[in-house]
């Protein structure tokens, strides 16, 4: 019973964290029209959902996520899987993904803008190149840090390099690709909004953006929220798939 | 030299360094088709540096006359983690389910064929690891220290399943182990490595098939003695 509920507990900071800003947004401490309590909030995500326009913003911005962060994490395991194991590719190609993964991710919006304007093609680059490079350096560092073991009793068993690949390198570096795919959908979550933000006439990032120039705050924080729920339950579906696709990935 | 023809294991004036350090030098081993021949030294003398070198794993100077195909053993990192039962077994045969099935039934896991590593005994790993070897059909199967992890019990009952294997299979192994009475029970003879070379070599000339009581006969003690004298 006790485990059962157990499950449960992470209800009550959220009902604490709910009930203090109730608490603080009618107490008169701060501007109410800038800080509107969380009833407000509720009855502008209810207007939102009955217009149907909610709907329809979370559908493009998740979409536009999705599909970002399957492109970034294809690139990215592929190219950490080869520069992880193939000296000659590590030696000639992660230099050049070093320099382009301190880039500040946002800071490449203006140039895929002028580039690509603001269409969809756009969005999926901002986020499919965001994605990239937490998933290429994880999948590079799993790779690199298998055990030799594994190598040696693979190559006395077969001289397939593909079947090494997909069944030796790709499985011993998963915990690593795995931790490298969370931070891609954390980042994901981010440049959704910033390319939303940027030039758009859908989705999360541009509710909050139109809400702002109405003056809408309470929309703005049902933006922000559904932002940080959608993040949580992509990581929290991404989570329950593996364990369930992978058991032993725990226990390596 | 066709490589083909080779059957015995042959080791001439094998020199390897590490680091600018020796680690073994001259040393010269002859292992006959079919034999069973155990290694024994003292820790870091070398006895798993020997068999990466006879694998093709590190540079060494010197000759090494060896069967095509090798089949290694590990005391860690025996079976995949991420393959079942059947599938670490499968891995290096191409769909050949007779031949899957063949060894699910010889180590006694045919009911846990999809059970992951993790979910079975270290005996039961080790002993997927040993199918996973023996189905690619090996002429040489290298085994370093393959029960060092295992408690006394389950090692006693490994040592008497692999000689039943053996027996069956008559592969030509080269054990590497630090247990004397490991390497006597099981082998043909036991090969000292000691300060570089092989120094010593002792026949076991205990009958086959081989019974777990024949380590409490006087014979068997007397030579323990020796060999552990020999080696301290």
């Amino acid at each position: 019973m006790l485990n059962k509920l157990k499950k449960f507990y992470f209800i009550v900071p959220i009902s604490v964290f709910i009930i203090l800003w109730q608490f603080i947004s009618i107490s008169g401490l701060i501007n109410i029209a800038l800080f509107p309590p969380p009833t407000k909030v509720f009855s502008a995500f209810i207007e939102l959902l009955n217009s149907g326009e909610l709907l329809l913003h979370i559908n493009s911005s998740m979409w536009r996520v999705l599909a970002g962060l399957a492109i970034g994490s294809i690139f990215g395991i592929i190219f950490g899987l080869l520069t992880g194991r193939i000296k000659f590719i590590d030696e000639s190609l992660s230099p050049l993904f070093h320099i382009f993964r301190s880039f500040p991710p946002v800071a490449i919006i203006p140039l895929v803008i002028a580039w690509f304007g603001i269409g969809e093609t756009a969005k999926l680059f901002s986020i499919s190149f965001a994605v990239f490079f937490p998933v290429w350096i994880n999948s590079h560092i799993g790779a690199s840090s298998i055990s030799v073991y594994y190598f040696r009793a693979a190559s006395t068993l077969t001289k397939s390099i593909s079947k090494k690949f997909l069944k030796v390198i790709l499985p011993a570096s998963l915990p690593f690709i795995i931790a490298g795919i969370r931070t891609g959908i954390a980042i994901a979550f981010i440049m959704i909004f910033v390319s939303e933000l940027a030039g758009s006439s859908n989705g999360i990032g541009y509710l909050i953006s139109v809400s702002h120039l109405a003056y809408r705050i309470d929309k703005m924080i049902v933006g922000l929220l559904l932002l940080g729920f959608f993040g949580a339950l992509t990581d929290c579906i991404f989570v329950r798939l593996i364990k369930r696709s992978f058991p032993w990935i725990e226990k390596m | 030299m066709d490589r083909k023809n080779v059957n015995n294991l042959i080791v001439k004036n094998l020199c390897v360094k590490y680091n600018g350090n020796s680690i073994l030098k001259n040393l010269n081993l002859a292992v006959k088709s079919g034999e069973f021949v155990a290694i024994v030294g003292q820790s870091g003398c070398g006895k798993t540096t020997l068999l990466n070198a006879i694998a093709g794993f590190i540079r060494f100077k010197g000759n090494i006359e060896k069967p095509q195909k090798i089949g290694l053993v590990f005391q860690n990192y025996a079976a995949f983690p991420w393959m079942s039962v059947k599938n670490n077994i499968s891995f290096g045969l191409n769909g050949n389910k007779e031949k899957i099935n063949y060894y699910l039934k010889m180590i006694g896991l045919k009911d846990k064929q999809n059970y992951y590593p993790y979910e079975l005994s270290g005996g039961q790993i080790q002993r997927i690891a040993l199918a996973r070897t023996l189905a690619s059909n090996p002429d040489l199967v290298l085994m370093d220290e393959p029960y060092g992890a295992l408690d006394a019990n389950t090692r006693d009952k490994m040592q008497k399943w692999l000689l039943d294997i053996w027996q069956k299979e008559r592969k030509t192994i080269l054990f590497v182990t630090h247990s004397i009475e490991e390497a006597i029970f099981l082998s043909d003879r036991i090969l000292m490595l000691k300060d570089k070379k092989i120094r010593k070599e002792y026949k076991i000339r205990f009958k086959r098939p081989r019974n777990k009581n024949i380590k409490f006969d006087g014979g068997f003690i007397q030579l323990r003695k020796r060999i552990s004298k020999y080696i301290n």
